[in-house]
């Protein structure tokens, strides 16, 4: 069946790759100067993306799946496709991501505007368009590979944006270091399943890993392996999403991310990149609940980041590190829902919070600058949102929340108080940056309120949307975080923020998780490196101490060493001296004396060539 | 005199490309140089398309092998023209020998 | 007539071609060296055509016969040619010079033994025919798809080289400019 969008998704890949290419390759060359043509192409492009993913949600039916693959790697009959694989989830996240973008670039042509190198700012946009897109219609997990790995580049490339100030460019290697992590666990993770399939299947082209036939080769893998092996399989794989979703062990790094400019932390480092953890969460789904403890695993680490994330938000005093605590907890409100297989939720969830979060962002008061009562009435709308009292927000945490069933009592309860300490920090970062930088009564410019209106519409759309799809009620959550909302006013106006003894210091400092690395992992590291420059510094470049250790070869050695060493050493010390003064007479600079010597070299080889081949004739023939 | 056969031009190819390195090695004039090394190319493309012409009839590998060092000449003589330009700009001489100083 | 086995065309060329040779590195200036060299690769382009290649006689005489004469004519000019030329200067190291010669004389026995034993190092098949008479249009067929066939990659890199060259000169042009 022929249709002009569905044949023609993979549009959405290649026009922003296109525009990359266009944009660094014409800087170089100096075509493309003009800022208005690349602003414009690169709107047209994520444009283009947002109503090819929009039309082909509207209309792939719900079971189909666009494929279109081509061999890239051959060896022997093992095959690694490249290509698209398009699914209904594929399609709502990749929705999201071009919405997302598309008013992401539309807010930074403003941002931007006096930046003198925005070109390549709008090139790296492109490039997080393609590696975000291509990991999202991966055919295979090979594919998924490659742009995991793009994308964490993308991100290094654009905190390190201005390259010339220290500490971005340490945050950005930071944060590529921390990414590593995940990228290698992800890695081993494939090759194991490709190795176990390929040589135990017996069918080749399972080794390939496609997602096409996951629940096959999860049911194989689970039937040939021991049970170990197959958790190890799917800890790795948990391990590369908790640390692409900024999960517990790991979420040190969303912080240091922060040293990004806004528009790029509300894209990448909020909204679409650090979902993909949850992407991959979902795309697996065979392989976890094959193993029941798996889910369990992914539902505990979503919970607990979600707490100590909130609570190490609610002490922060920089706006941006508060917002990158909140995406932390709320990632792992998105993996405790996968955990709870309520799939649908965790979907609305993603888009409502990316809505949410990038308005959030987007509405932050930028370098230093006075706040005015626009964006600090939009942040608001954003915080009420965000904690669940008002449109997208609170209808997708209802439907996490309604995935409870009510049947764990203590879930419940901890799910009421994240959402209290949700609303306690968005609305005392609220009031903390009005209070700290003050309210000024101006307009913000034309094009940074169209994206604020976008977004706002977006969210009213996906309200709509859940309401009319899904069922819910308004259950605790929406009574606590009311409650967080009318605590958080009572106190402000009796100006009486505490501290709390021992849980502020904890919280402020992010639960010592960053500082515990840095005393053991890289301390360790030190400490080894340094050991071994102290034993090559003592016992290895200084020989003496070993030669003292015994007695009989010392004078052997000293006699050697004072007559024949000594003089060996002088005679090649003379020798290199007249070499030398020979080399420096030849190394004159003089370009034809150069070439003299090379014709004369040219013609000794080959005249030695021509006598050791006439030698050679003389003895066959004699 | 008797006919010409494929070692005269393969000689012809051989001195010009001697005359090349000598000019190449005696001259003191950059751009004597660089004529010389053009000397060395046309040398050369003698001996290709000779080679051609009596040894590979059907494939003339020869002649496309000459046109490529035509092709390579240019883009030799083309770099060597600006690194002139600019040694000439800094020592104002055209003197070989003074572009020697390291 | 068949020129290729003419020693009425050859042997005045060759010899007017050499002379040519040995006068661009003998003339103390720099035009009328520019001048003798344009007449050798104007020789060359000649033999080019006795030897059955029209082509390359015409790649010949336009490139190095015409176009590389004009450039190197310009940069002649743009070289202030009021001072006295280059003074010629005692050789400084003699024993480089004589050690040259001896090599240039080495090499050319060199290469005389080489040609001369070619047909003892060569396999019987390879043999020194006569050429035969080949039409000119076939010529260009070869060459054609030697150039777009067998090698098109060489090809392709030639090109590739001469635009990296072009690009990179105007690159550095405009860069000292700013």
């Amino acid at each position: 069946m022929a249709d002009l969008i569905l044949d023609n998704i993979y549009l959405v890949l290649l026009l922003p790759l296109w525009l990359f290419l266009i944009i660094m390759m014409g800087r170089f060359f100096s075509v493309y100067v003009n800022k208005g043509v690349i602003y414009v192409l690169t709107l047209f492009s994520s444009f283009m993306g947002a109503m090819l993913c929009g039309s082909a949600l509207w209309k792939l039916d719900a079971g189909r799946i666009l494929e279109n693959e081509i061999p890239f790697l051959k060896i022997d009959d093992f095959v690694i496709n490249m290509g698209i694989h398009a699914d209904r989830a594929a399609l709502i996240f990749a929705l999201v991501l071009f919405v997302v973008s598309f008013i992401v670039q539309l807010f930074s042509v403003s941002y931007m505007r006096d930046e003198k190198k925005s070109y390549r700012f709008f090139a790296f946009l492109n490039l997080f368009n393609f590696s975000m897109a291509g990991l999202l219609f991966s055919p295979n997990l090979f594919q998924t590979y490659f742009f995991w790995e793009l994308v964490s580049v993308v991100s290094y490339l654009l905190i390190g944006f201005e390259y010339g100030k220290k500490e971005k460019s340490d945050a950005s290697k930071k944060v590529f270091i921390i990414n590593r992590i995940g990228d290698t666990a992800l890695i081993s993770g494939i090759i194991m399943c490709s190795y176990f399939l390929y040589s135990y299947s017996g069918n080749a082209s399972l080794g390939s890993l496609s997602f096409t036939d996951m629940n096959v080769i999860s049911t194989i893998l689970y039937a040939y392996t021991s049970t170990p092996l197959f958790l190890l399989i799917c800890g790795l794989f948990i391990v590369a999403a908790a640390v692409k979703s900024a999960q517990f062990p790991f979420y040190t790094w969303l912080q240091d991310a922060m040293e990004a400019k806004l528009p790029v932390s509300a894209l990448l480092h909020s909204a679409t990149m650090v979902a993909a953890g949850v992407f991959i969460l979902l795309r697996l789904l065979p392989f976890f609940t094959l193993a029941g403890i798996t889910l369990k695993i992914i539902s505990v680490i979503g919970i607990l980041t979600a707490l100590i994330c909130s609570i190490c938000a609610s002490s922060q005093n920089h706006p941006k590190k508060v917002l990158a605590y909140s995406t932390s907890a709320q990632l792992g409100l998105m993996f405790f829902a996968v955990g709870m297989l309520n799939i649908k939720a965790a979907v609305a969830f993603f888009a409502a919070h990316a809505f949410i979060k990038t308005l959030l962002f987007l509405t932050l008061p930028d370098k230093e600058e006075c706040w005015n009562y626009w964006n600090f009435i939009l942040f608001l709308l954003g915080g009420l949102s965000l904690s669940g009292l008002f449109i997208s927000g609170m209808a997708a945490k209802e439907m996490i929340y309604a995935g409870l069933d009510g049947g764990n009592t203590v879930l419940a309860v901890l799910f009421c108080v994240i959402a209290f300490l949700t609303a306690f920090y968005i609305t005392r970062i609220a009031l903390v940056i009005s209070h700290e930088y003050g309210l000024v009564k101006s307009m913000p410019d034309k094009i940074k309120l169209t994206s604020y209106i976008l977004l706002i519409l977006m969210n009213i759309g996906l309200y709509w949307y859940l309401r009319s799809h899904f069922e819910y009620k308004v259950a605790e959550p929406f009574w606590s975080a009311l409650t967080a909302w009318v605590v958080v006013y009572i106190l402000y106006v009796k100006n009486a923020f505490w501290k709390v003894p021992v849980l502020y210091p904890l919280s402020y400092n992010g639960f010592y998780l960053d500082k515990f690395y840095s005393e053991t992992v890289v301390k360790l590291y030190h400490n080894f490196t340094g050991m071994l420059n102290k034993f090559e510094t003592n016992v290895l470049s200084n020989y003496r101490p070993i030669v003292f250790c015994s007695k009989i070869p010392v004078k052997l050695v000293g006699l050697i060493e004072k007559e024949f060493m000594d003089g060996t050493v002088r005679l090649i010390a003379v020798t290199a001296k007249r070499l030398s003064r020979l080399d420096m007479k030849a190394q004159s600079g003089n370009i034809q004396r150069y070439n003299a010597y090379a014709f004369i070299i040219v013609t000794l080889i080959l005249s030695c060539l021509i006598i050791a081949y006439i030698i050679m004739l003389s003895y066959i023939g004699g | 005199m008797g006919e010409i056969t494929v070692y005269h031009y393969l000689f012809l190819g051989l001195a010009l490309f001697v005359i090349g390195i000598a000019g190449s090695i005696i001259s003191k004039h950059v751009i004597k140089v660089l004529i010389s090394i053009e000397f060395i190319l046309t040398g050369v493309n003698i001996n290709f398309v000779t080679f051609a012409t009596y040894c590979d009839t059907p494939k003339f590998d020869g002649y496309i092998m000459a046109l490529f060092y035509v092709a390579i000449g240019a883009v030799e003589l083309a770099v060597a023209l600006y690194i002139f330009y600019l040694m000439y700009n800094k020592k104002q001489s055209e003197n070989i020998e003074k572009y020697g100083d390291l | 007539m068949n020129g290729i086995e003419n020693p009425i065309v050859f042997y005045p060329a060759a010899i007017v071609m050499i002379l040519c040779g040995i006068l661009t590195i003998y003339f103390k200036n720099i035009m009328h060296s520019l001048l003798a060299a344009v007449v050798v690769f104007f020789l060359a382009g000649m033999f080019f055509y006795v030897l059955g290649s029209e082509y390359n006689a015409v790649i010949q005489i336009a490139i190095y016969g015409v176009a590389v004469p004009v450039i190197l004519g310009v940069a002649v000019m743009f070289t202030n040619l009021k001072r006295e030329s280059v003074e010629d200067k005692k050789e400084k190291s003699s024993y480089l010079k004589y050690l040259v010669i001896l090599t240039g004389g080495v090499f050319i026995l060199a290469i005389i033994y080489l040609l001369m034993t070619s047909f003892v190092i060569l396999p019987d098949s390879f043999t020194y025919a006569l050429p035969e008479e080949t039409n000119s249009l076939e010529v260009i067929g070869s060459f054609a798809s030697g150039i777009f066939i067998r090698y098109v990659w060489a090809f392709e890199l030639v090109s590739l080289i001469l635009t990296i060259i072009a690009v990179g000169l105007t690159m550095f042009k405009r860069k000292e400019r700013s």
